[in-house]
């Protein structure tokens, strides 16, 4: 009897199929014994018309409509034992797929034209990474001055490192002009000439007093040039009336052979090394976590009793949903609860890590060759031993393999859990990146490039060792 | 007529494997090239259909000069020529058909063969190649499927496809059974009872004397023999093969 | 004699490697800051987070709303105090009138059973201020203690009202807002993965084969190709999506966009490099025949390169589908749209109910997207 159905399955009324199938698509399908193919169509048609009832725009109904015709021919087809070709329902779904996509995603390509110029202030600056500073000799000098003037106003001359600076008058009121007098300074030296008020507040004395004013001394050193009081000066000042002693300062600098970390240079280095620390903390903690876990949930050791059964399907759950939560989810919550820096992003990546090595662990247990543990049985050796000569020589190649590949990732993912708050190179970057300081950004991307790239090189390396 | 005139092959790392080899292949000749592994009769092959650039010398066929040839003449001359391997090189993921069609490849425009358009003479012609070598049935199976023995006969059928005047056969039989060996090298003479030339390297020289007309050997990349097949007594053969050498036979299976 | 040295310089290397390892950790406990002290003092705040993620915004109700009002002048005899309704429902307070500061005792009576009541004052302004909340008992009667401010005072000739809300659901569950926004979001950040994967997966076939040492030769143009391609695919590789997402944010404008366009990128570099790995270990036996043929070099691919290699192809693709699911979660939260950036929105405002609408759907989509690519992979590879 079974043999005569299978040799021929076709014996199925072809209108009952497709009146089946004009119902519900797939039906057919599955009353014509061509069940998998049944139950693809019927779930394909479901999702075509929940996504083109979701977005309500008539036209995307023609893609489910083209499925619903084809799947009553295939049907009478499938009765009939033919199989149709499914190209065309394919096409419609592919083209509804693609033009919603299209159409929720916002593409958009007339806007990277558009924002050409967005770009362009982009890149250029990744042209001169920020990452050393020219070194500077600096030669400066100062000369005290009364705002406003008082009874008796100091001396407005002073002799700093041998360059002698006098300033007249030696008081004034806001806006009033001073003329400024230098001698000793480096001959042929653009000089700034800055207002320091009494709490240190340096004031710009150039156009709008707003940019820096720069004279550049004679050939003997000596400089001669008059500027206005500053209207700020007396801002901070608890009592305007009161006088008090302010200071011009003269400053000359000259570039020196030889480079130093500059400012951002410095926080690319700290982030970096945060970084490498944030991946390896968290990678070992991750696979310490793991380990245990990963005996939870290998079936060939819980499966015998429905006690350790169940702790094997709770574990594999919890694994399975915190797998499917990227660690920069996980971090943005432990930001919240113990606040921004590495910490919030170090337990975010070592739950991931746990959650994703457990899984891949588990699965080297399971896949153990039971073999070997039969032959140390067999020459009447304990647990232990068992253990120690014929589970973990399996286990530990793979695990360490595993491991490593984890820490590629995870190196990764630390250069941008600081995004969210979680520390390492990419809380500074994202900084950079909303500041527009893209000199800052390029020298981070070139941090981030050489030191995945070299990671990556050296894992790789031990990887090939172990294997 | 095929002529090779002092032809030299120096490889990129400095390795000689052929040194002044000149010889002439007069039309419906089963010439059988023989010598050691490395000697250089894969090189001097694949220096016929440039398969590999000859460093110096040339090959002339029907006087047409093979290595001064354009690209778009090298093409013209090699659908020609077919050549059969000993790894059989067939496309282990496409159907049987597929790899024999591919053999049309040279007659056919890029943009139909691409899109994997084939004419109905061309489809027939396959299946007829398939049928001479026995395994028309196989036509729709992934090559994969097939055996050793199988996949060389549907290189023999890809070659045929080629409607060629010149076979290159590479060690058609290194990797077969011994068994296998002989009803591959039959369809080679049939072939070449048919009017086609064979120019094939072996390593068994039983197999040499069954088969071949003319014979050639090559002993690290120069020619130390040329003549017939009887003429290869003990001491020619330990001059070609060296003095440690011992003949061994393909098979003991007498045929008739 | 000799075997004792050479213990001796193991013990000393090994000795030295554990130092090292031992200060590797000393410093990353160090630079990572790691507190678990704080770990356990928020341990309360974690728990109320967690219980609010565990119990996402998922339905509401439809209610049936209800305002009880009477006018309550402040300071006394600015304005006419209401007379009590006639009908059944009302609220009253244990004075008509009251002066800031004092504390009045509010009743309803005739109200719906065991039902939360929102007491609030509407100021003179027409803006309502919350004062508490109140629950019915099972006759429908409430009494509350509420305070009188300040602002409650009658401004020009308009006094004060104090009202009684009660909202009841009745008939059946409605997806709430949460889920609404959370379904399109979700269905964005698909197709992002979606978009991006074949873009990504149209422009790396073909690189794919500038970055294969065996198509490439050993030409001087050749290698040079190879090395340059190569650089630009592990430079490119080595950095996140988000990272990509940022940058392309500032350039189009924040949005699915630029999302898209990060991800394409990376997609590209990645499967650039991993089809050119493909394509590096195809057998070269059945190139040589399809050449020895006659062919073109576009037949020679056709025939001989393509056929090789579209079973990796189409695992990598898959395998890269997975990874691009995932990453398109997260590319909302510096801008590249999606669900990324309802949930960090969610997460800056404090609403961890909502935050937990949006990370169940992210595991349920991760799941069935893996459950898919799996079953495509089982029968396509």
């Amino acid at each position: 009897m079974a043999a005569r159905l299978s040799s021929n399955p076709s014996k199925r009324s072809s209108i009952t199929a497709g009146l089946l199938s004009l119902i519900l698509p797939g039906l057919g399908q599955i009353y014509a014994r061509q069940r998998y193919r049944g139950v693809i169509v019927l779930f394909g048609a479901f999702l075509a018309v929940l996504i083109a009832f979701w977005y309500g725009v008539p036209a995307w109904y023609a893609a489910p409509a083209v499925l619903w015709l084809w799947n009553v021919w295939d049907a009478v087809g499938a009765a009939r034992g033919k199989l149709r070709s499914a190209f065309l329902p394919l096409l419609a779904l592919l083209v509804m797929g693609y033009g919603i996509g299209w159409q929720v995603t916002g593409i958009d390509f007339s806007a990277l034209i558009r924002n050409l110029d967005r770009a362009t202030s982009i890149v250029i600056p990744m042209f001169h990474p920020d990452f050393f500073s020219g070194v500077e000799t600096t030669n400066s000098a100062w000369a005290p001055v009364e705002v406003p003037c008082g009874p008796n106003p100091p001396e407005a001359v002073n002799t700093v490192n041998g360059i002698h600076v006098a300033i007249s008058p030696n008081c004034g009121k806001l806006n009033q002009e001073l003329t400024v007098q230098a001698s000793g300074l480096w001959p042929d030296t653009p000089t700034n000439i800055q207002w320091a008020t009494p709490i240190g507040d340096i004031l710009p004395l150039g156009k709008g007093f707003i940019t820096d004013l720069y004279v550049t001394t004679d050939a003997q050193g000596n400089l001669d040039t008059t500027i206005h009081i500053p209207p700020s000066a007396l801002s901070a000042a608890p009592d305007p009336t009161l006088p008090l002693e302010h200071r011009i300062y003269l400053v000359q600098s000259r570039p020196r052979p030889g480079f130093q970390l500059s400012e951002n240079g410095g926080y690319v280095v700290q982030g970096i090394i945060q970084t490498i620390f944030l991946a390896l903390i968290s990678t070992t903690f991750g696979a310490l976590g793991a380990i245990p876990i990963s005996f939870l949930a290998a079936r060939n050791l819980m499966g015998g009793h429905p006690l350790t059964l169940s702790i094997y399907v709770i574990v594999r759950t919890l694994l399975n949903i915190l797998r499917s939560i990227e660690p920069l989810i996980i971090a943005i919550i432990f930001v919240v609860i113990v606040g921004l820096g590495p910490f919030a992003g170090a337990i975010a990546i070592t739950l991931h890590t746990i959650a994703a090595l457990g899984k891949l662990y588990s699965e080297v247990i399971e896949g153990i060759d039971p073999g070997p543990l039969e032959a140390i049985r067999a020459v009447g050796g304990n647990w232990i031993q068992m253990v120690r000569y014929a589970v973990i020589p399996q286990i530990v190649p793979p695990f360490a393999s595993f491991t490593l590949f984890r820490w590629d990732i995870n190196v990764r993912t630390s250069t941008i859990i600081g995004f969210v708050g979680g520390g390492g190179i990419g809380f500074y970057l994202y900084q950079w990146i909303i500041k527009g300081d893209f000199e800052a950004v390029s020298s981070s991307f070139i941090a981030i490039a050489v030191i995945v790239v070299t990671l990556d090189f050296v894992s790789a390396r031990v990887r090939a060792r172990l294997v | 007529m095929l002529q090779i005139e002092h032809l030299t092959k120096v490889y990129p790392n400095g390795t000689v494997a052929l040194k002044d080899v000149t010889f002439t292949v007069q039309d419906g000749e089963f010439l059988v090239i023989i010598g050691l592994s490395g000697s250089g009769k894969s090189t001097l092959l694949r220096c016929i259909n440039r398969l590999i650039e000859p460093t110096e010398g040339r090959v002339l066929w029907d006087g047409a000069n093979i290595t001064r040839a354009s690209p778009a003449e090298l093409r013209q001359l090699r659908r020609h020529v077919g050549m059969v391997f000993q790894q059989f090189n067939v496309v282990k993921r496409s159907s049987v058909m597929t790899n024999v069609l591919s053999g049309r490849l040279g007659y056919v425009n890029s943009f139909s063969s691409v899109l994997g358009l084939w004419s109905k003479s061309d489809r027939e012609r396959a299946l007829k190649a398939l049928e001479r070598v026995g395994i028309a049935d196989k036509a729709d199976n992934r090559a994969d499927a097939l055996s050793g023995g199988q996949q060389q006969r549907v290189g023999i059928a890809r070659t045929l496809m080629q409607e060629p005047k010149l076979i290159l056969a590479d060690e058609p039989v290194a990797s077969l059974d011994p068994v296998l060996s002989h009803s591959i090298l039959r369809y080679l003479e049939q072939l070449n009872k048919e009017g086609i030339t064979v120019l094939c390297s072996l390593h068994f020289l039983d197999l040499v004397h069954r088969y071949a007309t003319r014979v050639i050997a090559l002993k690290e990349g120069v020619k130390v023999f040329e003549g017939l097949p009887k003429e290869i007594d003990r001491a020619k053969f330990k001059e070609i093969y060296g003095e440690e050498a011992q003949e061994v036979r393909a098979t003991t299976v007498e045929e008739g | 004699m000799d075997a004792r040295r050479f213990n001796l310089r193991r013990w000393f290397v090994t000795g030295f490697l554990l130092l090292l390892v031992a200060a590797a950790y000393g410093i990353g406990y160090r630079e990572t800051e790691i507190n678990p002290v704080k770990l356990i003092t928020s341990l309360g705040k974690s728990q109320a987070i967690l219980n609010d993620l565990l119990h996402p915004d998922l339905f509401t109700h439809q209610t049936h709303d209800t305002t009880l009002d009477i006018v309550f002048p402040v300071p006394c005899g600015s304005a006419q105090p209401t007379q009590l309704p006639d009908n059944q429902a009302h609220i009253f307070a244990n004075v008509a009138c009251a002066n800031p500061g004092d504390t009045v005792s509010v009743s309803g009576t005739g109200m719906q059973p065991d039902t939360d009541v929102k007491i609030q004052w509407l100021l003179p302004n027409g803006n309502a201020l919350f004062s508490k909340l109140a629950r019915t008992d099972a006759h429908g009667n409430f009494t509350a203690q509420v305070q009188v401010r300040p602002i409650n005072t009658t401004t020009g000739g308009i006094p004060s009202h104090l009202q009684a809300l009660t909202a009841v659901p009745f008939g059946g569950l409605l997806p709430s807002q949460a889920l609404k926004d959370v379904i399109n979001n979700i269905i964005v950040t698909v197709f992002i993965a979606l978009l991006a994967t074949t873009a990504g997966t149209i422009i790396a076939a073909p690189i794919s084969f500038l970055a294969a040492r065996n198509i490439m030769g050993h030409s001087r143009l050749g290698t040079s190709i190879y090395v340059i391609v190569r650089s630009i695919l592990n430079i490119t590789r080595s950095y996140d999506s988000l990272v990509l997402a940022t940058v392309f944010a500032l350039w189009v404008g924040f949005g699915a966009f630029a999302g898209v366009l990060a991800l394409t990128v990376i997609t590209m570099a990645s499967l650039g490099k991993l089809f050119s790995e493909a394509v590096e270990s195809i057998d070269p036996g059945p190139l040589e025949a399809v050449s020895a043929t006659g062919a073109r070099p576009i037949q020679v691919v056709v025939f001989s390169v393509v056929p090789q290699i579209i079973p990796d192809f189409i695992s990598y693709i898959i395998y890269h589908w997975d990874i691009n699911v995932r990453i398109s979660t997260i590319l909302g939260f510096v801008g590249g749209g999606g669900i990324g950036f309802y949930l960090s929105q969610r997460i800056n405002v404090l609403e961890y109910q909502k935050a937990g609408t949006a990370i169940w759907a992210i595991v349920l989509v991760v799941w069935a997207m893996d459950f898919f690519s799996a079953e495509v992979r089982k029968r396509y590879t």
